[in-house]
């Protein structure tokens, strides 16, 4: 266990309970991310790993070693920032030998080790410029650099790529998955984004409200989500969350079967989590639950319906239409008016009054 | 043509302020080359006269000048140096440190400041007699520290508090020191505020007068006291009046000077909050 967090509490000042008891035992060589909406307490959580927040309650172990009273800089752990954070008046290559010469190293060997670095990430040229003079890609890639060159335990970022724009996310994104297949340095990423997450992660965090919500690995929290959060939260466009009926048979919506699954527990009806790519449009179905699409986007290879059920009250939950991903070559035109089914081995159930998933239940 | 209309107006307001601000400077320079005779004529004399340095001769001969030049220096000089050693780590605290009540204890501080100086400048004048530093260097260092450091300690605070945050954290998670931080990041980061500050601080006292006048007599007092003996009851020699003054404003024209890219960019970092 690289890091472990027990019962891992903060509470600020003002009263505001950022963090409420985490428990996270993270790997060593892992690619572990926090995500959660804005205020989840993601930011908090790192903070605390690092040491520049202190806990209001529970322990912290790096290395099997309690840290609670360990300054930061001794924790051997090294953060890239949202901001990046560089020093201003340092030049790169400064920025990047500070923590090796602060701790003992002599100059020399400290600019060997930060070449060395600079060149895995193509910073050489970059070596005597200050951040002022570079650009945001070339900054992330500093700070990057800044924090490997350490060799640490662990990597804490926050958010790194979040001030970059798409096509540069894009290709930092790849860097730091090639970076981290080789190197296998233990590594807590910090994201709003859940795409980022499921591309980069062993393992994704999700958190809400100072507590998590699931860990797992990015397929099983994708597939599996173990509420009706992280259902909504993960996957672009999100879950069609759509309320049935436990009927003897299985499972109804208005009386058309979508299931033969029985829940003897969810007397208060379920939720239905339905994929948009695991709903089936089809223009010859008779019988069954039907709909119209009433207008579509194309995204390129797949085309989003959007469906209007026909049903006499309304079923969705959070929106209007039922949400359809159709492969290009096979979308049907607008207006049409289709039969809709679900793959069945793939709907995701919820009690409709806490939220939790049902997969466990039966 | 609105804005033409603007920048005449601008411009015209700007002669009148150069006119209120230089006029005098000009004046004082000048009269400081006057012969004594063309200083006093009826009729004023304003550049048609042979410039001389008799003045400048007398106030260093007369009124022992270079003494009180080197006061000038030595009180002001080691009272701005001991203000900025204590002021950086305090406004520090007060910024970063999360004091109880830190803000309200900042401005309490600063309030000290404005009080009149005759208030508290006959308890300083006792004081002092009792410890028998009147007309001593030591004891203008003293009240030029304690009412230096309230100001300066302020005006830090805005400087650092722009500073971000998150580059110290960074420096604490690169091993640096409470100490370190001081020196290797906040202190270059806020080069310019360092330097605006310690103007401030040195302008403020050079130019005071008030109490050097009471805590010092004669081998103690710097340029302002000095200067106001060139007047006596009975006349104003205005020709050394003038020479002292003008040798009182040189070193602030140096300071600004030389500093002038540092103060321009802490002067424009303060604007921006
Ligand atoms: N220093 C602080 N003082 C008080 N509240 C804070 C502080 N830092 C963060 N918070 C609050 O704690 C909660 C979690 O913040 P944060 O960890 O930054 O969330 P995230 O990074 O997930 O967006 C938010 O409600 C935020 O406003
Ligand atoms: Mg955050």
């Amino acid at each position: 266990m690289t890091v472990s967090l027990k019962n891992l509490r903060k509470t600020f000042a003002d009263g505001t309970d950022a963090v409420k008891s985490i428990d996270l035992d993270i790997e060593q060589g892992e690619f572990i991310t926090l995500l959660g909406p804005s205020g989840c307490g993601k930011t908090t959580t790192l903070r605390l790993i690092a040491g520049l927040e202190e806990p209001t309650s529970g322990e912290i172990y790096i290395n099997g070693r309690q840290v609670n009273d360990v300054d930061p800089g001794d924790r051997d752990i090294a953060m890239v920032f949202q901001s990046y954070a560089l020093y201003p008046h340092m030049t790169a290559l400064q920025n990047m030998t500070l923590n090796l010469t602060v701790s003992g190293l002599s100059k020399e060997e400290a600019n060997k080790k930060a070449l060395e670095t600079a060149r895995t990430l193509g910073l050489e040229e970059l070596l005597d410029k200050k951040p002022g003079k570079l650009s945001g890609g070339q900054r992330q890639r500093v700070a990057l650099g800044r924090a490997m060159v350490r060799d640490p335990v662990c990597y804490l970022m926050d958010e790194p790529l979040s001030n970059l724009d798409l096509k540069l996310r894009e290709l930092m994104r790849t860097e730091l998955k090639r970076i981290h297949k080789k190197d296998k340095v233990t590594t807590v990423y910090v994201t709003h984004d859940q795409a980022e997450a499921l591309i980069l992660s062993d393992r994704v965090t999700v958190m809400k409200d100072g507590e998590i919500q699931q860990i797992g690995d990015p397929v099983e929290i994708y597939g599996n989500p173990a509420n009706e959060f992280v259902a909504e939260f993960i996957g672009s466009p999100s879950i069609n969350l759509i309320k049935a009926d436990v009927v003897d048979n299985g499972i109804a919506i208005e009386g058309n079967l979508v299931s033969n699954r029985n829940f003897p527990t969810a007397n208060g009806g379920v939720n239905l989590g339905v994929r948009p790519e695991d709903v089936i449009l089809s223009v010859t179905e008779s019988g069954g639950l039907k709909g119209k699409i009433e207008f579509t986007e194309p995204q390129g290879g797949v085309v989003h319906a959007f469906v209007n059920l026909d049903l006499s009250e309304k079923k969705l939950k959070n929106r209007d239409y039922l949400v359809v991903s159709m492969d290009v070559h096979e979308s049907i035109d607008v207006g049409t008016t289709v039969g809709v089914k679900f793959r069945e081995e793939r709907i995701n159930y919820f009690d409709c009054g806490t939220g939790r998933s049902l997969a466990e239940t039966t | 043509m609105r804005s033409t209309m603007y920048s005449r107006m601008l411009f015209g307001l700007a002669i009148v302020l150069v006119f209120i601000w230089l006029v005098p400077v000009m004046w004082v320079v000048l009269t400081s080359v006057k012969p004594t005779n063309i200083i006093n004529s009826a009729v004023p004399i304003f550049f048609d006269f042979a410039p001389t340095l008799d003045h400048y001769v007398e106030v260093f001969e007369r009124f022992r000048f270079g003494r009180s030049m080197l006061n000038s220096f030595v009180t002001v000089g080691v009272s701005t140096l001991i203000v900025m050693i204590i002021a950086l780590p305090a406004a520090y605290a007060v910024a970063r440190m999360n004091l109880m009540h830190g803000d309200t204890w900042a401005l309490v501080i600063l309030s000290l400041r404005f009080m009149p100086g005759m208030v508290i400048v006959l308890p300083y004048f006792k004081i002092a007699t009792f410890l028998n530093l009147i007309d001593t260097q030591i004891v203008l260092i003293v009240v030029y520290v304690a009412f230096g450091l309230p100001f300066a300690v302020w005006i830090l605070r805005g400087f650092l508090l722009d500073l971000p945050k998150d580059i110290e954290e960074a420096g604490r998670l690169d091993g640096l020191s409470w100490i370190q931080i001081i020196f290797r990041l906040i202190m270059p980061m806020a080069a310019p505020g360092i330097a605006v500050t310690a103007i401030f601080t040195f302008v403020f006292s050079w130019n005071e007068f008030l109490f050097a006048l009471f805590l010092t007599l004669d081998k103690g007092s710097t340029m302002p006291v000095a200067l106001q003996k060139t007047i006596d009851l009975y006349n104003v020699l205005w020709g050394s009046l003038s020479a002292g003054a003008v040798l009182q404003l040189l070193p602030m024209i140096l300071v600004v000077f030389l500093l002038q890219k540092h103060i321009a960019r802490g002067l424009a970092l303060g604007a921006v909050k």
